[in-house]
């Protein structure tokens, strides 16, 4: 028992619950649903997931320095359309610069935000709230009203979302699938062993104390944005492979499935925690329950967005009760000095001031 | 006497409500340069006709921000109300049953958010924002993808058509509204307690003020009125469907911030967000005349939110620079005071 | 005699009204422990705040090895060395302890590698001799543990000079046990340490060379063999007892309230007392005594778990704020510009906001007539400095924004006042008024209840002084009987020289 208390922390339980739940979930709607152990469900799911999850990846990096992004969904559509409108004008361009100026257009989106919420000292809410009516402007203003046909695109985009890179059986690992596993891998990894990562976790927990300590807060956060705005930049290429037509509304609304992935996800909203597998799990939750409940006829797809408040509010609420309580019982550190004197082992009770920050008594 | 009245004057006209008149005199100037037609009674109507729904909710919206919460669920609450009253009105229900039971949805809407706001103690933002897609989410269950335009021929009139003079009835409460707000906020009790709680919490409990009850009665008011006005803008429309109101968080939430209630709480009034609704309002027949979209328009929205936090954060700054110089000017001032 | 790491000669640093440091020099040696003992406000953390950088000195200069420096900022301070400690730690709660040592170096390469992070800091841990696990989350370690992550990361920083800013107030006996080995770890290693304490015993026991400072002068630097606790008493509290409004003995009224047997865990037990009409029972005692927290359980912020309060005969039941109101029980708070008053409104809305139904028509609305002309009366009762009762009250000076405090409790109609420390960061004018308006209330029959650390004030004001040392009790002394040499005693946990009292309430020679 020891041991777990040790190697793990709560947030990871956390992360197998979902886990659990996922299983549950899938095992739940195997009896409920004809056919649903096929190859066909798990491609379909799996890539209703990439996008949202890439989204969510995004989206995470910026809750943890205590921030929010509500503009992805509008960056992600743009960027969709951008891309798109060079495609019809050009066919020739090669697939990696493709990918390439979609990640770029979303850095760009992204610095706006950046710069306004780090430099300007604006609170995030307002200045993504105002970029996410800015953004879906431009994308009206530049397209025109106009939609892109999936006719219109190169063979290679029309194909990218059945495009595979290996398939067992009918279940296929799709490209874009893996585009979002990967993303989903590296940023895991980016905030596990770099110092940037880490500095994210550390402005969003106590960002006072970062500031004494040094950092230079703005730049960090600043980035935070811009690789959020990059990632939805990308997720705007895997939308435009998977949708093919683009018109003005796409990917509206999608911010809301971002958030609600991270906050299920277990990204604290207070920031200072989270991780990118968490936000994967989040959107594989959100994805697996929208894709599945589309087929159970009782259930119609209206309800989607009634049951994504819900879900965020109950994982926010859970998070504070329970949490709460896991953190506290979870471990106790005690100090211990053991110099080569003997002090017996006495451990006292730590002084409950400790567990509930003390007021400074008088 | 005569020059304390120009020093009060000059010290109004500084503020910010100075400069959001000065902003509303350039904007009159700049559209009546565009057309003739402009400062007509009647036009003026019109764009008030248009918008009246936004700027009710408005109203209360700034009520919340003051307190130092946000709902960002209104344009959802909107939303599910219309669609309630309308559900109920396609199903041949009574009408008093149809329009209390769209109140009766933002009410419990408003409920929702206050318990978990105001006694659970999660913050507003995320709550509301749960309510946001939560409570579209729902009218979308009710009302799928169809449009609704069961409405009976009276409700139509009411929304439509002059009620009293060239009011329509959604003007003639927008009205009473406004008075009621500038009397609860500026002068009543309970105006004092939602800038004292928006101030700081802390003292406000310190000093005996029931916050859980005030914060609970501000989110409930939200939704009960963020419901009439998705009520009246149904019937405006004569129609309904799952997308009604869908995004108009970001323009009340702009006339609010611009009328300079601080994101922060604790600061602000209703005269600066009236005028600042009257210059959004301008604003729009400016851009409607020089031919910019819906969506253009919701794009010069979204920037004027940005700078009406950006323009006095960084006036914040300058003065923080000079302000130095006036602490310690204030340091000798009061030693005099005191001798 | 070697080069002192850090020292600072003739400082002073003076702040609107008070003079916070007058010509105090110190110096702080290698591999000492050097502690600052002072009441409340006798300049301790102004002092700290200068060596670390966040105030400059008006006059006088910092040496850093023999040599004059100007430090600009706290990372500044850090770069000479420089590093301090405090009551909050400024650790990273969803960081586990070895990121919490490590997060601030700029030099360990692009990629965080855990392993070897967890070796380091068991290393630094180990060099303190401190038992933690480095992998645990800083949230749930206590709050001494979370200090000696502090220790550790400043250690990692190759500090030179480590301030401890009251570091043992909220820490058990045993964590402060295990807090002075480390220190001592410490100070063998090299450090020059800087300890601020005011539990004498403690101070005793750590320290190498006490310096005393009173009034924010310099009054006494002892090594530690010539130190009596007598004597640090008598250098802290000894001064020309000052002109004070003489109290008038009031007429003793009936009983008011009695409290019994109060507690709340881990705060305070064991409170007793009675209190009458027209009597001012001072509470004395030193920071983490808990007095505050006894206040807030009376009016109703922090209800207590255990005993009575007994209030007309009948137990009560305070769980709120209102209910305190309603029974007549009013507290002025000591935080008075975070917790006591709103800052951008006027002097008049501040004063009836605990009454403000007292002011509302029928309709709700507030009578603006009836607001200002009882905040005039306030004003000119307690002769607050202010153009009119519409100013808003950051325009005030600290005096006075104090005076509009107790005016907003006064118009409470309270039965019992409670004041937290009512003359803090007041200059002496006001100070004195605001004693005159004491004696008065009492005489008027209210009850008073008087937390205040200048002792005296306490001494001078009271008819009765109730002491308390870390949450408890230590006794309730006459006017008669009440000295600045008992109280203080009392307050540290000794009862005159020849007995010490331990936690345990134990009396050992």
């Amino acid at each position: 028992m020891n041991w777990i208390r040790r190697r793990f922390r709560p947030e990871q339980i956390r992360e197998w619950v979902l886990i659990l739940l996922l299983i549950v979930l899938i095992l739940s709607f195997g009896m409920v649903i004809q056919d649903y152990y096929t190859g066909r469900t798990f491609n379909r799911i799996s890539s209703s997931i990439a996008i949202i999850a890439v989204m969510a990846v995004g989206e995470t990096l910026v809750f943890l320095t205590r921030n929010y992004d509500l503009s992805v969904g509008s960056i992600t559509g743009f960027t969709a359309y951008f891309v798109g409108m060079q495609l019809t004008r050009n066919a020739n361009i090669p697939p990696l610069a493709v990918v390439l100026l979609a990640i770029g257009t979303g850095a760009l989106m992204g610095s706006v935000n950046g710069l306004l919420v780090a430099y300007g000292r604006i609170p995030a809410v307002i200045v993504t709230l105002g970029t996410l009516a800015l953004y879906r402007t431009m994308l009206v203003e530049y397209s025109g009203a106009k939609t892109i046909l999936t006719s219109d695109m190169p063979k290679w985009m029309q194909d990218l979302s059945s495009t595979t890179l290996f398939s067992i059986g009918q279940v296929d690992l799709r490209l874009i699938v893996a585009i979002a596993l990967a993303v989903v891998v590296l940023f895991q990894l980016v905030l596990t062993y770099l110092p940037y990562g880490r500095r994210l976790y550390a402005i969003g927990s106590n960002p006072d104390a970062a500031r004494v300590a040094g950092f230079p807060a703005q730049r960090i956060v600043f980035l935070a944005f811009v690789l959020s705005g990059a990632l939805s930049g990308l997720a705007g290429f895997m939308f435009l492979g998977r949708f093919g037509t683009i018109t003005v509304v796409a990917a509206q609304g999608s911010e809301m499935q971002a958030i609600a992935a991270v906050v299920v996800g277990g990204v604290s909203t207070s920031g200072g925690s989270g991780t990118a597998i968490g936000a994967f799990l989040g959107a594989a939750l959100i994805g697996l329950l929208e894709q599945s409940l589309r087929r159970i006829p009782a259930i119609s797809e209206f309800w989607r967005d009634a049951l994504l408040g819900m879900l965020i509010l109950l994982a926010v609420a859970t998070d504070l009760v329970i949490m709460k309580r896991l953190r506290e019982f979870w471990a106790r550190g005690e100090l211990r000095v053991e110099s080569s004197g003997p002090e017996g082992s006495g451990m006292e009770q730590p002084s409950q001031e400790a567990l509930h920050p003390a007021t400074g008594g008088k | 006497m005569f020059q304390r009245f120009l020093t009060a004057l000059w010290e109004r006209l500084k503020s910010w409500e100075g400069l959001l008149l000065i902003l509303l005199l350039a904007t009159i100037f700049v559209n009546s340069r565009l057309t003739p037609a402009y400062l007509t009674f009647e036009n003026q109507i019109n764009l008030f006709e248009l918008y009246i729904e936004k700027i009710i909710v408005a109203l209360i919206m700034a009520f919340v921000i003051i307190n130092g919460e946000i709902d960002l669920s209104v344009a959802s609450v909107m939303g599910l109300a219309a669609g309630t009253m309308a559900i109920l009105f396609e199903h041949g229900a009574p009408a008093p049953l149809a329009l209390l039971s769209g109140l009766a949805a933002g009410a419990l809407c408003g409920l929702f958010n206050g318990f978990w706001i105001a006694y659970v103690g999660l913050p507003s933002l995320v709550v509301t924002l749960a309510g946001l897609i939560g409570y579209r989410g729902l009218v979308y269950v009710l009302v799928r993808d169809r449009s609704i335009t069961a409405f009976p021929d009276w409700l139509n009139r009411l929304g439509q058509q002059p009620l009293i003079g060239p009011f329509t009835l959604a003007m003639l409460i927008f009205f009473a509204l406004a008075i009621a707000a500038v009397i609860l906020l500026q002068y009543s009790g309970f105006g004092r307690y939602v800038y004292v709680i928006g101030n700081s919490k802390e003292v406000a409990r310190y000093s005996g003020v029931q916050v859980h009850r005030v914060k609970m009665a501000l989110f409930i008011a939200s939704g009960t009125i963020a419901a009439l006005a998705g009520m009246l803008y149904a019937s405006r429309l004569g129609a309904m469907r799952g997308s009604t109101a869908e995004g108009f968080e970001l323009e009340i939430i702009t006339m609010v911030l611009l009328g300079g209630v601080s994101i922060f709480g604790g600061k602000g009034s209703i005269w600066g967000v009236l005028l600042s609704i009257l210059i959004i309002l301008n604003l729009h027949n400016g851009m409607g005349l020089a031919g910019l979209s819906g969506h253009l328009r919701a794009g010069v929205i979204g920037i004027l939110l940005i700078l009406s936090v950006l323009v006095p954060n960084l006036a914040g700054k300058v003065r923080e620079s000079l302000g130095r110089q006036r602490r310690l000017q204030r340091a000798v001032e009061t030693v005099e005071i005191e001798a | 005699m070697e080069t002192p790491i850090l020292e600072t000669r003739h400082i002073s640093k003076r702040f609107d009204m008070t003079q916070a440091l007058d010509d105090v020099s110190l110096a702080l040696y290698p591999g000492e422990i050097h502690a600052l003992v002072g009441e409340n406000g006798a300049g301790k953390s102004t002092l700290i705040k200068i060596m670390t950088g966040v105030h400059r000195p008006d006059q006088g200069e910092i040496l850093l090895d023999g040599k004059p420096i100007t430090i600009h900022n706290s990372q500044e301070a850090q770069a000479y060395g420089i590093a301090a400690i405090y009551q909050e730690p400024m650790i990273f709660p969803d960081l586990n302890v070895a990121e919490n040592l490590f997060i601030s170096h700029r030099s360990r390469g692009p990629v965080v590698r855990w392993g070897r992070m967890y070796r380091d800091a068991e290393a630094i841990l180990a060099k303190l001799d401190v038992r933690l696990d480095a992998r645990m989350p800083a949230r749930s370690l206590t709050l001494a543990a979370q200090q000696a992550v502090e220790i550790a990361r400043a250690i990692s920083l190759d500090v030179r000079v480590l301030i401890m800013d009251e570091p043992t107030s909220s820490l058990s006996a045993h964590e402060v046990t295990q807090l002075f080995r480390l220190v001592r770890s410490l100070r063998n290693q090299g450090v020059a340490i800087l300890f601020i304490g005011h539990r004498l015993e403690e101070v005793l026991e750590i320290a190498d060379r006490v310096t005393v400072l009173r009034d924010g002068k310099w009054i006494s630097s002892t090594p530690r063999s010539q130190v009596t606790p007598e004597q640090v008493i008598r250098d802290m509290v000894g001064r020309q007892m000052e002109e004070f409004f003489a109290k008038s003995t009031a007429q003793r009224g009936d009983l008011l309230m009695s409290v019994r047997n109060l507690g709340k865990e881990n705060v305070f037990q064991g409170i007793n007392f009675d209190i009458y009409r027209g009597e001012v029972l001072g509470f004395a005692g030193l920071i983490g005594a808990r007095r505050t927290d006894v206040a807030l359980a009376l009016f109703g912020i922090e209800p207590a778990d255990t005993g009575e309060i007994i209030l007309e005969g009948k137990s009560r039941q305070i769980r709120s704020p209102e209910q305190a109101l309603q029974l007549g029980i009013a507290y002025v708070t000591e935080d008075r510009r975070n917790l006591g008053l709103i800052m951008p409104m006027t002097i008049a809305a501040n004063i009836s906001l605990p009454t403000l139904p007292r002011y509302l028509s029928r309709l709700g609305l507030i009578r603006q007539g009836r607001e200002l002309a009882d905040a005039e009366e306030y004003r000119r009762r307690l002769d607050i400095r202010a153009p009119s009762v519409r100013v808003e009250l950051e325009k005030l000076s600290g005096g006075n924004q104090q005076k509009v405090v107790l005016s907003k409790w006064l118009n409470a109609n309270p039965r019992l006042l409670i004041l937290d420390e009512p003359t803090r960061g007041i200059d002496v004018r006001t100070k004195a008024e605001v004693h005159h308006m004491i004696n008065d209330l009492a005489a008027q029959g209210l009850g008073i209840l008087l937390i205040s650390s200048d002792l005296p004030e306490v001494l001078a004001m009271s008819d009765r002084i109730l002491v308390m040392r870390e949450g408890r009790q230590m006794g309730l002394f006459n006017r008669a009987e009440a000295t600045q040499e008992v109280i203080m005693t009392a307050a540290m946990g000794h009862y005159n020289s020849t007995h010490i009292w331990n936690d345990r309430g134990e009396a050992r020679p």
